[in-house]
């Protein structure tokens, strides 16, 4: 070897001769092991989960309320309500709350986005079996009552995924015996909910694109709806049906139309080709209107508008679609020409009132809009952001009055570009009549730039800096029939969990600092208290086994934080899901 | 002066022929191509200068440079599965190669020839579950992954901190995914173009 690199000059060929060698001679030695799953238990002592999923319909899951010991879809309901009439845990003794069981997974070797990896789920309860997934394409199938673990499932994520923020998944969908999920890299796969073992699987985003998912299926009729994620990657967003029995695919429909189709005016050239308007939240479904209501995303580049003049259909809208054909009904448009990242994409609430199919959607941009659920007419925007300074918007006719935007030395503007509220959910309480909202009180300084697509690349036109001082959360009780805040509760960081309420009269709610609280819904008073030891950005839930009731969070800090709460990036990670019961 | 000629030296010239052969049955060789050594970028030449000092255990640093055991490419198999070998030399904390190149998604079946004086085990990505290989000294294992959509996939040992000494690998998954899941929009540009 040392002759070699006296002869030759390259070190490149020095190494590269070096290996050579080393491959040319390989000695043989007798292959006597096999490769292995890499299980946490010896096959004997695995077990398959008791058949519970395969009696859940989609008729099933339009009557969840009827079944409130289980947690059937994303929120629970179809309504997105994010209520429990469950109300063994009450405001009288919650204080007794103590911890019942946990669940942790860790992290082992290398992960696609490892400084930002979250736990985000949602999970889903069936008859004392719960169904959660994590980053990294891990699915779980535990024992609602115990934590003890039936089996996993992890689809394998290479490390270059396309990830907008961080390495999460916010949870799955059951029905007719799977549990059907969308991976980091965007497959949608259908699990058999007993064993954990694939049924089908189907490629629904190109990662080459700068696609990729995150959120949760809805199960609707016979079919599994799945949207994509990509909004700062320049893509074309869309929503996809798959048949539940077989994953064939029903109908995709694009959230940005092409040149000649409805809405495509609001574009010029060919801004439309990678226009954002993605769809990475779980829609909610009405069953008698037949109609499902989803939020869109950023359009593309976030911040350059110059890029793309007009109003740019459908980015930042509410829409309402059949789920047939995927064929849009009506459409609001929260923030025409959005350039501030002040994605669309937040949960519509369905409720009901003084006689009318209302929806509440609490935007990014600071505003709470209530339309008519049935055509989509507003019905009232109302001020829920504390700090809101990039625009007005009228609160009967929805007129917005645009008063600051990014520019090239950049501007200071309010809401940062996570905007007021971030994606974890608000919950309406059918006892209270009141929506309750996380809110975050930041702000940013936005910069545009001038930049060439290039697909699978970030496709920002720009940059916002979110304010590391200064930045306070806040859990808000706002009537919905007037859009006035009934009660406030602030916390020390922006607040970016879910609320979960309860007719036991509370409201329950995860800090940043990872502090897991219950609040009286009447008064928003701090009831109980118990730190997690990691932040919370997730979306808690309860249930009950054997008559007893629980209650669920997961504890793992992540996600785009750089965002919601740049102050936090350097707080410890998790990535334990915490379950918690009256002694 | 006085030069030597290969045709003067048929011995040699053979000895060069059969050199070539065996060079040739080895994905590295292709480093040598003309072809492949225009196309090697200034700076990646000054860090393979480095190499005396960091691809060897215990000389500039601690462990050694990985994924440094080399590229090679799967071989499809008639029956659609492919195959790759692996090799753990002595004294090294390395794969040989480290890298694995799939040509698209699919099965990927690899054996491994532990000659180190270590126990090692082979952790592997695989969609549905993670396989390993238990790797005792002076023996082989052998495992067969499904990786399904292209991209980068690691591996490495799980033993002790052999995957920190230099014991991490790449599988690399070329292709494309299916035409269904693509954008319905024209061919866009690329980074590079």
């Amino acid at each position: 070897m040392k002759s070699m690199k006296l002869l030759m000059p390259n070190g490149a060929l020095v190494a590269a001769l070096c290996t050579v060698t080393a491959c040319a001679h390989q000695p043989q030695s007798p292959v006597t092991e096999q490769g292995r799953a890499f299980t946490a238990r010896d096959a004997a002592e695995t077990h398959a989960a008791p058949d519970v999923a395969s009696g859940v319909t989609a008729d099933r899951i339009a009557r969840a309320r009827g079944e409130p010991q289980n947690w059937l879809t994303y929120y629970g309901t179809y309504d997105g309500q994010r209520y429990s009439t469950l109300d063994q845990v009450s405001a009288g003794n919650v204080k007794s709350l103590k911890l019942a069981w946990q669940f942790q997974a860790g992290v082992i070797g290398l992960i696609a986005s490892p400084a930002t990896f979250a736990f985000e789920a949602t999970p889903i309860v069936v008859d004392g079996v719960m169904y959660v997934s994590g980053w990294d394409g891990y699915v779980w199938a535990l024992d609602a009552a115990t934590g003890k673990m039936f089996w996993r499932y992890r689809h394998a994520i290479p490390l270059d995924v396309p990830l907008c923020c961080g390495n999460v998944n916010r949870g799955v969908a059951v029905a007719s015996g799977k549990v059907i999920y969308a991976t980091q890299n965007g497959h949608v796969v259908a699990l058999d909910a007993r064993s954990g073992t694939p049924v089908w699987d189907q490629v629904f985003v190109d990662v080459r694109a700068g696609e990729s998912a995150t959120m949760a299926p809805l199960v609707v009729k016979n079919m599994v709806l799945v949207g994509s994620s990509g909004g700062e990657y320049g893509v074309r967003g869309h929503i996809d049906a798959f048949d539940i029995a077989t994953g064939r695919r029903v109908w995709r429909r694009y959230n940005v139309p092409k040149p000649g189709e409805q809405g495509s005016e609001t574009w010029t050239g060919n801004a439309w080709q990678w226009a954002g308007g993605t769809a990475w939240i779980t829609g909610s479904y009405d069953p008698e209107l037949n109609l499902v209501y989803w939020g869109t995303g950023n359009p593309g580049p976030d911040f350059d508008g110059d890029a793309r003049p007009g109003a740019n259909l459908y980015t930042n809208s509410i829409i309402a679609f059949n789920p047939d054909d995927g064929a849009l009904k009506w459409y609001y448009q929260t923030t025409p020409h959005d350039v501030w990242d002040y994605d669309g994409v937040n949960e519509n609430i369905l409720f009901d009132q003084g006689g009318r199919k209302l929806l509440a959607h609490f935007d990014r941009n600071g505003y709470l809009f209530v339309l008519d659920r049935a055509n989509g007419q507003l019905v009232r925007a109302s001020k829920f952001g504390n700090r809101v300074t990039w625009g007005d918007i009228d609160p009967t006719s929805g007129k917005v009055t645009v008063r600051l935007t990014p520019s090239a030395q950049g501007t200071e503007i309010c809401p940062g570009p996570a905007g007021a509220k971030e994606w974890p959910h608000a919950s309406y309480n059918q006892q209270t009549g009141l929506l309750y909202t996380p809110v975050m009180d930041l702000c940013g300084t936005f910069t545009t730039s001038r930049q060439d697509f290039r697909e699978g690349m970030p496709y920002w036109g720009g940059g916002a800096a979110a304010s590391k001082e200064g930045n306070r959360g806040y859990v808000k009780a706002i009537d919905p029939a007037t859009g006035r805040e009934a009660w406030s509760h602030e916390f020390p960081h922006p607040v970016v969990a879910s609320t979960l309420s309860t007719a036991g009269g509370l409201v329950f709610i995860g800090e940043s600092t990872g502090e897991f609280d219950a609040l009286d819904a009447k008064s928003g008073e701090l009831l109980w208290s118990m730190q997690t030891g990691s932040g919370i950005h997730s979306s808690p839930i309860t249930y009950s086994v054997n008559g007893k009731q629980y209650v669920s969070v997961a504890s793992g800090w992540g996600g785009w934080m750089k965002g919601f709460a740049p102050e936090l990036y350097g707080e410890t990670r998790g990535s334990a899901l915490m379950v918690f019961a009256l002694p | 002066m006085h030069r030597s000629s290969p045709s003067r030296h048929p011995t040699l010239l053979a000895g060069l022929a059969l050199s070539m052969i065996a060079l040739a049955s080895c994905d590295y060789v292709r480093l040598l191509r003309p072809s492949v050594l225009k196309q090697l970028n200034p700076r990646v030449v000054r860090l393979v200068d480095e190499l005396p000092a960091v691809d060897q255990q215990n000389e500039a640093i601690v462990g050694r440079l990985f994924p440094h055991g080399g590229l090679a490419h799967a071989e499809v198999g008639k029956d659609g599965v492919m195959r790759s070998r692996i090799h753990v030399p002595p004294n090294q904390f390395l794969w040989e190669p480290s890298v694995i190149v799939m040509p698209h998604g699919g099965d990927l079946e690899l054996e491994f020839q532990n000659e180190d004086h270590n126990f090692h085990m082979a952790f592997l990505p695989s969609t549905g579950a993670r396989q390993v290989v238990e790797l005792p000294m002076h023996h082989g294992g052998r495992a067969r992954i499904h990786l399904d959509q292209p991209g980068l996939y690691w591996f490495g040992c799980p033993v002790a901190n052999h995957a920190g000494r230099g014991m991490l690998g790449l599988v690399m998954v070329k292709g494309d995914v299916p035409a269904d899941a693509k954008l319905d929009r024209p061919k866009q540009r690329r980074p590079g173009h």
